[in-house]
């Protein structure tokens, strides 16, 4: 890189003359960025320092053929601190290499990638998949995603605010596209019939995420990502309370107002978010609703006042459509529980908890029965809480449905979402226990009571399990054995294996650095049997054909197995749902 | 791991080694320890062990008097069964072999060397030979003129020790196709005496039942290509080798789609194991069937997915096929856990249900408690070690069974062909004797 930036200057000095050298100065990095390292950009960005306001003013001119050098440019220029400015680095260099990736993947024609000479054209052959030149450009810039670009195309008003977009999300599934062509071979580890659902791959790390997205919502992606955001109404919650912080931290921009900008401004944090893991019904209500709220601000309003209006907006949200909607169903629910009832319930619905707990408050006498699942064990943590506060907990999993139900006298299920054709949309299984439920020998039917805050209520419908859903890696489904060994010796075989690596690795050095290389690869090898321990017979199941891993999130149960919704406006039949979700959008 | 002590191991490759030299007392000792401390646990392997027992007893037993037999073999069979009421097919064995010898008594009575047509209503062996998927009732036929063709070979009471314990050596069963055809030879080799030896006739008979176990899983997969068509989507439950062979015979010629659930948390390394082809550490299943090729192997997609998504995945299956612990004579069944909520959501989709399962698993017992079938298994396979504190706290179940009601089920599959579960009642009378159906 560093070798190659000198080169970039040089016909930079003439370059008072736009668009081509700033194009070549962005483009040979992307060339050059396979195989530079990041430690190498560094110098880079500071030989691009000095020319940044001369680069900055060019920008001005020449906004759409050199826009990905100018947002990097404007970025350093805003975020001064020195983190922020490593991180666009990093960024920058991930976008460069996937922007490669893409180029390659999406085809040759595209022309010789060797010649600084020949980069544009292949910029616009990139571009070219798109619609036009311009809109190549266009498309570049959200991607960039900086606000001060946004706000310098975004003279047009609302209309050009949701140009890019459109324009970011049609990048974004650009990214997808070239990254599953790339991976062809992973191809035939989708199961076919739900390749619709097999999108991009969830993120990994923050690395790529635009710089606008704010650190907030960053850790609620990854939080999200990990399942330690997990739950409809908790991811909610979460959500809403980072774009609080979000609109907390916001500025509006010159030229703009912020009912314009703020949307799309959020739509960056969003996109960021949903390709951490999917949007849940619940945070995309909760979004729409937000958007709503911004949008009715009047643009004569003073940004403070605005934002204090929003932040409040959160709240009022936050506590009518989850907190104290959740105490008026929990209430209303536990008033279902009788002294001496069983209640199953599956995996760990909060509102369900809830219920529980302030029925068992209530001086209720009842027994529960958890029906926990794979590879989440939700209910685990529903059972020692439940535990803790003293009910008495009956757990089992998947396969003891039929003998949990035998017992039960009422189910009580959360959900994920209520669709309008008055399906539960919830975790996968769910279906199972309603069913039972349903079904149980004898033609005694159990109640099955679904608890879901109207939040979670959409028009959309679903008909089964297949067109929508939720796909989440399959190697999660890969057991993790309980460990072998409980004590912190070694393994055996291990050491053995260490002392081999040592011999191997410290041949050359002294007794002590022998030593030390010992330790180390005892070290690794320890976490190698470990992962030895872990291993199951299909720890390998990607290499081996025709194998298959499925790991879907969420099914649906037909309405005919829900009795009653309780919702904070009242308990209702499944058949209600359309209607209500009506009402409260309305509202 | 104690897979380093290998064939040491408590089981059925330990238990059939120790069979030749241990006194036989000493063996019916071991075998009920090893049912009880559940050391033998598929349906398939208690069968063998007990067949094996059973032929030890007789041929230990210096008696040729049908009575005789029959109280001795029954008062093995109630020990067996006390140490394992639940394991089935450890009571079905027993009661086949005592209704070998009540024919064999009666055959004796009557004196008749031609009995095809009594035969074919008491032969409770199968007939071989049905790779080809005959009608059932020639081929029984078939089987019971066989049987009597062989009646004329008796073998002397004195000599023939050495001869059992030829045939008791557990290395005949590998030649699976030349053990009755050796023994016939031999006993004709030894035996020129005109008086009939009922305890040659139920050894012989005891022997074609081992062999039956042997092949049972290769009769049923000769059905397979009746009922899987071209590009089906199949569901299947847990690690059964029964339905692994079912399916791997039909892999051969046509393309189909297989979905597994993994039958989490009893089965589940088994049932992945069989799934990715690698080896299960399980030594009891430690066959040369296990050896087999995966479904893979053969360019089936194979989809393993958690059980819970069964009702996700149950519109898109056109056919389910099942394993199973035992079959009960109302054609309801006792299968690992998990399974009736699969058959449930199969019918709720309308999907048919197929069983696969020997003859030897169907049972005569009615089910009229149906908890008592149910056995409960290791709290820890649920919560691991690590979630230790909870088990303080909370009931933790692990159910190993269920029982799956016989509405649920639309097929039988059996190495004698397909029944729908009403006929089963007529299949369990062909194999036991009224006498017998409570030991």
């Amino acid at each position: 890189m560093t070798s190659s930036t000198p080169t970039a200057p040089s016909p930079s000095p003439a370059a008072a003359a736009a668009a081509t050298p700033t194009t070549s100065t962005t483009s040979t990095p992307s060339t050059a960025s396979t195989s530079s390292k990041p430690t190498k950009q560094q110098p880079s960005s500071q030989s691009q320092k000095p020319s940044k306001s001369a680069t900055k003013s060019k920008d001005a001119a020449t906004a759409a053929t050199s826009a990905p050098a100018a947002p990097a440019d404007s970025a350093t220029a805003q975020l001064t601190p020195a983190e922020l400015k490593k991180r666009a680095k990093a960024e920058k260099a991930a976008r460069r290499a996937r922007e490669r990736a893409e180029r390659e993947s999406s085809g040759p024609a595209g022309g010789a990638p060797s010649g600084g000479a020949a980069t544009p054209g292949k910029k616009d052959g990139s571009g070219g998949g798109g619609s036009a030149a311009g809109a190549s450009g266009s498309k570049q810039v959200p991607r960039r995603g900086s606000a001060q670009n946004a706000s310098q195309n975004g003279g047009g008003g609302s209309v050009s605010g949701a140009v890019p977009a459109g324009g970011l999300e049609k990048s974004a599934g650009g990214g997808g596209g070239g990254e599953s062509k790339g991976g062809k071979k992973a191809d035939d580890k989708n199961v076919a019939v739900f390749g619709h659902l097999y999108g991009q791959q969830r993120r990994t790390t923050v690395a790529g995420a635009g710089k606008e997205v704010h650190p907030a919502v960053l850790a609620l992606g990854l939080q999200m990502r990990d399942y330690v955001v997990c739950g409809s109404s908790a991811r909610c919650v979460a959500t809403l309370l980072a774009f609080k912080r979000v609109i907390e931290a916001y500025t509006t921009p010159m030229g703009t107002s912020l009912p314009r900008h703020l949307t799309t401004y959020l739509s960056h944090q969003i996109t960021y978010l949903s390709t951490c893991r999917p949007l849940s019904i619940s945070q995309g209500n909760a979004i729409r609703a937000l958007k709503l709220a911004i949008s009715s601000i009047d643009p004569s309003t003073p940004e403070a006042e605005a934002k204090a209006f929003l932040g409040e907006f959160i709240d009022s949200f936050i506590r009518e459509k989850i907190t104290v909607a959740d105490q008026v169903i929990a209430s209303s629910a536990a008033q279902k529980i009788q002294d001496g009832d069983v209640i199953v319930t599956f995996a760990g619905s909060s509102i369900v908890k809830q219920t529980l707990l302030l029925a068992h408050k209530q001086g209720k006498k009842f027994r529960v029965s958890i029906i926990d699942s794979r590879p989440l064990f939700e209910g685990k943590s529903l059972a020692r809480t439940l535990a803790n506060a003293g009910l008495d907990v009956q757990y089992s999993l998947v396969h003891g449905i039929s003998h949990a139900i035998k017992a039960a006298s009422k189910v009580f299920l959360g959900a994920h979402a209520m669709t309008s054709n008055g399906r539960l949309y919830s975790r996968v299984g769910t279906a199972l226990v309603a069913m039972s439920a349903k079904e149980r020998a004898g033609g005694v039917e159990v109640p099955v009571i679904v608890c879901c805050e109207t939040v979670k209520f959409t028009d959309r419908v679903a008909l089964d399990s297949i067109v929508v859903n939720e796909i989440a890696d399959a190697d999660e489904l890969i057991t993790a054995e309980p460990m072998q060994q409980l004590t912190g010796l070694p393994d055996p075989a291990a050491v053995t294996v260490s002392a081999a690596d040592a011999k191997k690795g410290g041949g050359g050095g002294g007794k002590s650095a022998a030593a030390a290389a010992a330790a180390a690869a005892n070290a690794a090898a320890e976490s190698n049997t470990l992962a030895q321990n872990v291993s199951s017979p299909l720890t390998g199941w990607k290499e081996s054909a025709n194998l298959q891993l499925l790991n879907i999130m969420y099914d649906v149960t037909p309405a005919e197995y829900v009795d009653m919704v309780v919702t904070e406006m009242g308990s209702l039949p499944p058949s209600a749902v359309p209607i209500v979700h009506r009402m409260s959008t309305n509202l | 791991m104690p897979a380093t002590s290998g064939p040491l191991t408590p089981g059925l490759a330990s238990f059939l080694k120790t069979l030749r030299t241990n006194p036989i007392d000493t063996s019916i000792d071991n075998l009920i320890s090893l049912l009880k401390r559940r050391q033998i646990r598929h349906s398939r392997s208690c069968a063998t062990a007990t067949a094996y027992l059973l032929r030890g007893v007789i041929s230990a037993s210096r008696t040729n008097d049908a009575n005789k037999l029959i109280e001795r073999v029954q008062n093995v069979g109630r020990r067996l069964m006390a140490a394992q009421p639940r394991e089935m097919v450890v009571g079905n064995i027993v009661r086949r072999v005592l209704g070998l010898i009540r024919d064999e008594a009666e055959d004796d009575r009557e004196g008749d060397f031609n009995l095809s047509e009594a035969g074919s209503e008491s032969q409770p062996q199968t007939p071989r030979g049905l790779d080809d998927p005959t009608d059932v009732l020639s081929a029984r036929h078939d089987g019971s003129d066989r049987g009597a063709s062989r009646q004329p070979l008796p073998a002397l009471t004195a000599a023939p020790i050495s001869m059992f314990s030829l045939l008791s050596h557990p290395d005949t069963e590998n030649s699976l196709p030349g053990t009755p055809v050796s023994a016939s030879p031999s006993g004709r080799l030894l035996g020129h005496a005109p008086g009939k030896d009922i305890r040659a006739e139920v050894l012989d008979g005891i022997s074609e039942i081992i062999d039956e176990l042997t092949q049972v899983d290769d009769q049923i997969a000769a059905y397979a290509l009746d009922h899987i068509h071209s590009n089906e989507i199949i569901l299947t439950h847990t690690s059964s080798t029964t339905v692994q062979k079912f399916l791997l015979k039909a892999a051969a010629k046509r393309k189909f789609t297989v979905i597994h659930a993994e039958a989490f948390p009893n089965n589940h390394e088994a049932t992945h194991a069989t799934v990715s082809g690698a080896n299960p550490h399980d030594d009891e299943l430690l066959s040369t069937e296990s050896f087999q090729k995966p479904l893979i192997a053969l360019g089936i997609t194979v989809i393993l997915i958690p059980d819970s998504a069964v009702f996700a995945l149950m519109s898109r299956v056109n056919k389910v096929i099942l394993g199973t612990h035992s079959v009960l004579a109302n054609g309801g069944l006792v299968a690992s856990a998990g399974t009736r909520v699969i058959a449930r959501a199969a019918k709720v989709h309308q999907t048919p249900v197929v069983v696969v399962s020997g003859v030897y698993k169907l049972s005569p017992v009615y089910p009229f408690d149906f908890d008592s079938l149910i056995e409960y298994g290791d709290a820890s396979k649920v919560i691991s070690y690590e979630d230790g504190d909870l088990v303080d706290q909370i009931d933790v179940q692990n159910p190993l069974y269920d029982y799956v009601p016989a509405e649920l089920i639309d097929l039988y599959i059996t190495n004698l062909g397909g029944h729908a579960p009403s006929y089963l009642y007529r299949i369990v009378s062909d194999h036991y004797r009224k006498e017998d159906i409570s030991v």
